[in-house]
């Protein structure tokens, strides 16, 4: 276990309108995460994974309490800050892929080195590292309709860490492949975790996913039932 | 950033080709119907004036109070020196002898006997006089079908369809029959030159054209006319400079005399005081109109466009960029593709619009019955406006469009605008 802490969550409830009333999505969580785990969420739907996940991604804020990433305390953030906090620190995987269509794999990977600036060398240099990374080297000229869905969830895990970033979170990444391309897909994650200390969270059902996971966190109707590390419970 | 989006722009048809068509399609309507609602509103006056009314016009009083009926025994007397005052006073405007009257025109066969016979509406004028700009004024040249304009006194045009009816060619003598201002008969014969058709139905009907001198003589209008008809230099009626005119004019009348000479302006002839107020308002009122519909079909556009590309929004904040810079993209997106298709759209509806002011569309056969006297050209007429009104549906609009659905990155929360993601 790593002792860097890049994620603390302390308190944390969100609450949604539902009518004229409210909805608690999340209620009094207290969660840290170190630099390099690879963690996930899991519990049925409407427990509070996403909306978790989201709030990590400073794409929502807490009702009450405080998320602090890369010590900025998401509640506090600007549009403008939190759309900075994502292009430098934060790279996300959909469910789907959500590849821009027009766009070859080079660009749609050079997309996200757009928003910094790099050099036009620079961004090639890096971009043909990341698709290195996940095997897709051979196909940068390739626009997303020509690839298998297994390719494009790999061109979408290039976008993701072609800036490098502290922290990944994956949204039911593997819901859409076979086994075959999940594990493919999850092996190239774990490498990756590895090989850059990337914080890598997933909200998942899938139990190969879970597999994978050095940590899984058990969310019920928006509490933390279960803090499991490994093979041992670290929190409840 | 703003080559790689273009870039995508170029590929994505969905978000170029097809609102570029759209706005185009949309501009040159708004261009051309614009142009068609003003052509078809200043025809009418313009027709009016070239054909009875003049920009002013000039007549004795008992001859305005009936005016209705043409009566040349009301006529202006003592003319010459009258048109070269009115010259003299008046130097930017051009007066010219008009008199209009009603007869018979008797055709002979090669025997003398008549031949047929039909109703003639007599229309006399300078013809013959170079200067008076009247040829040109009515567009005789171009509206000749068959044979010449009259060279010298005694010859005569012929309303091409009269003169088919009657079996009439170039060169025959037809004789007038009619009565003069004094009411007794009169007998005139005269060689066809040519036949003539102006499309205005009212004035094809019947119609003969002479020269003011052998009316004169013919009618026992020595040194008179019914009317002297004044135009403006630059070609165009404005009434605030016809009403000076008049107001100048009409300041020594002496109300005592009905035959003292008066003015009247082109407003004050045939109801087109109420007419040109109601080309001035209903012009403006279906450019209006149809500016807004326009405006909104071109908005819905811009708003689904925008709208439809939530999906893309929700990647892009995902990579980190922010709402603002996402918000600014769309909208020079909606520029650049409302501006793209306004100028294509305007080059088109200012070509169909210089096309219909020039050449025209022939209704003549849908007028054949009709008494009014309304252009069987349709024609449009181009303005400065028209340079630029397109471009209040096709980029202002299209921009509102793409403006308002992008509030929308605004108002949602960030992963609620993420949701659009999910599909």
């Amino acid at each position: 276990m790593k002792t860097d802490i890049i994620i603390s969550i302390e308190n944390v409830t969100k609450k949604f309108k539902d009518g004229d009333g409210e909805f608690t999505a999340l209620s009094n969580i207290n969660l840290e995460f170190s630099k390099g785990e690879f963690a996930g969420f899991v519990g049925p739907s409407g427990s509070g994974k996403t909306t978790l996940l989201n709030i990590i991604g400073s794409l929502d804020s807490p009702t009450e309490g405080n998320a602090l990433v890369m010590g900025k305390n998401i509640a506090g953030l600007s549009h403008k800050e939190s759309a900075l906090l994502r292009n430098k620190h934060i790279g996300f995987i959909f469910q789907v892929y959500n590849l821009l269509p027009v766009y070859t794999v080079f660009e749609n990977v050079e997309f996200a080195l757009l928003l910094q600036n790099y050099s036009a060398s620079e961004r090639k240099k890096r971009v043909m590292e990341a698709l290195e990374w996940v095997g897709l080297q051979n196909m940068p000229d390739k626009k997303p309709s020509k690839l298998s869905g297994g390719e494009g969830q790999r061109v979408a895990i290039a976008r993701a860490m072609v800036k490098r970033p502290e922290i990944l979170i994956a949204d039911e990444p593997t819901a859409n492949l076979d086994a075959k391309n999940a594990h493919i897909i999850l092996q190239m994650m774990k490498k990756l975790n590895e090989e850059l200390d990337t914080t890598f969270l997933f909200s998942t059902h899938d139990e190969k996913v879970m597999e994978y996971l050095d940590r899984i966190v058990h969310l019920e109707d928006g509490k933390v039932v279960r803090d499991e590390v490994k093979n041992k419970v670290a929190a409840s | 950033m703003i080559k790689f989006l273009l870039k995508g722009i170029l590929r994505d048809k969905s978000r170029s080709f097809l609102p570029i068509i759209i706005v185009t399609i949309g501009v040159s309507l708004t261009v051309m119907l614009s142009g068609y609602i003003r052509g078809a509103m200043g025809d009418i006056t313009d027709q009016n004036a070239r054909f009875e009314t003049g920009h002013v016009k000039v007549v004795t009083q008992a001859y305005h109070e009936n005016m209705d009926q043409l009566p040349i025994d009301l006529a202006l007397l003592g003319v010459d020196s009258l048109q070269q005052v009115l010259t003299e006073k008046y130097p930017d405007v051009q007066w010219v002898k008009r008199t209009r009257f009603g007869g018979l025109i008797d055709v002979p066969d090669k025997n003398g006997e008549t031949k047929g016979q039909g109703p003639a509406a007599g229309m006399s004028l300078q013809l013959l006089d170079d200067k008076s700009g009247e040829v040109d004024r009515l567009n005789i040249s171009t509206s000749l079908v068959k044979g010449n304009l009259p060279a010298k006194r005694g010859e005569t045009l012929i309303g091409d369809d009269f003169a088919n009816n009657l079996k009439i060619e170039v060169g025959d003598e037809v004789t007038y029959v009619g009565s003069t201002m004094n009411g007794s008969m009169t007998f005139k014969n005269f060689v066809v030159s040519g036949t003539i058709r102006f499309g205005v139905a009212a004035m094809d009907r019947g119609t003969i054209i002479l020269d003011i001198a052998d009316v004169q003589e013919m009618l026992d209008l020595q040194d008179g006319t019914s009317e002297m008809l004044g135009y403006l230099n630059d070609g165009v009626y404005q009434d605030e400079k016809a009403l000076e005119l008049k107001a100048d004019f009409n300041k020594d009348l002496n109300t005592d005399d009905e035959f003292a000479p008066m003015m009247l302006t082109l407003k004050e002839q045939n109801n087109l005081a109420s007419y040109l107020d109601y080309v001035d308002l209903y012009s403006a009122f279906f450019v209006g109109l149809f500016v807004m519909a326009m405006s909104l079909v071109l908005w819905n556009t811009g708003l689904l466009g925008g709208l439809r590309r939530y999906q893309e929004f929700g990647i892009r904040l995902a990579l980190g960029e922010a709402k603002n810079q996402i918000y600014k993209t769309l909208i020079f997106e909606a520029i650049l593709i409302g501006s793209i298709g306004s100028f294509i759209g305007t080059a088109i509806g200012l070509g169909i619009t210089f096309y219909m002011q020039y050449t025209g569309i022939d209704i003549s056969e849908m007028l054949n019955n009709s008494t009014m006297l309304m252009p069987t050209i349709l024609r449009s007429k181009f303005t400065p406006d028209l340079l630029y009104i397109g471009f209040i549906p096709g980029l202002f609009a299209m921009v509102i469009g793409n403006a308002l659905s992008g509030i929308g990155i605004y108002k949602r929360e960030t992963a609620v605008l993420f949701k659009e993601l999910e599909v």
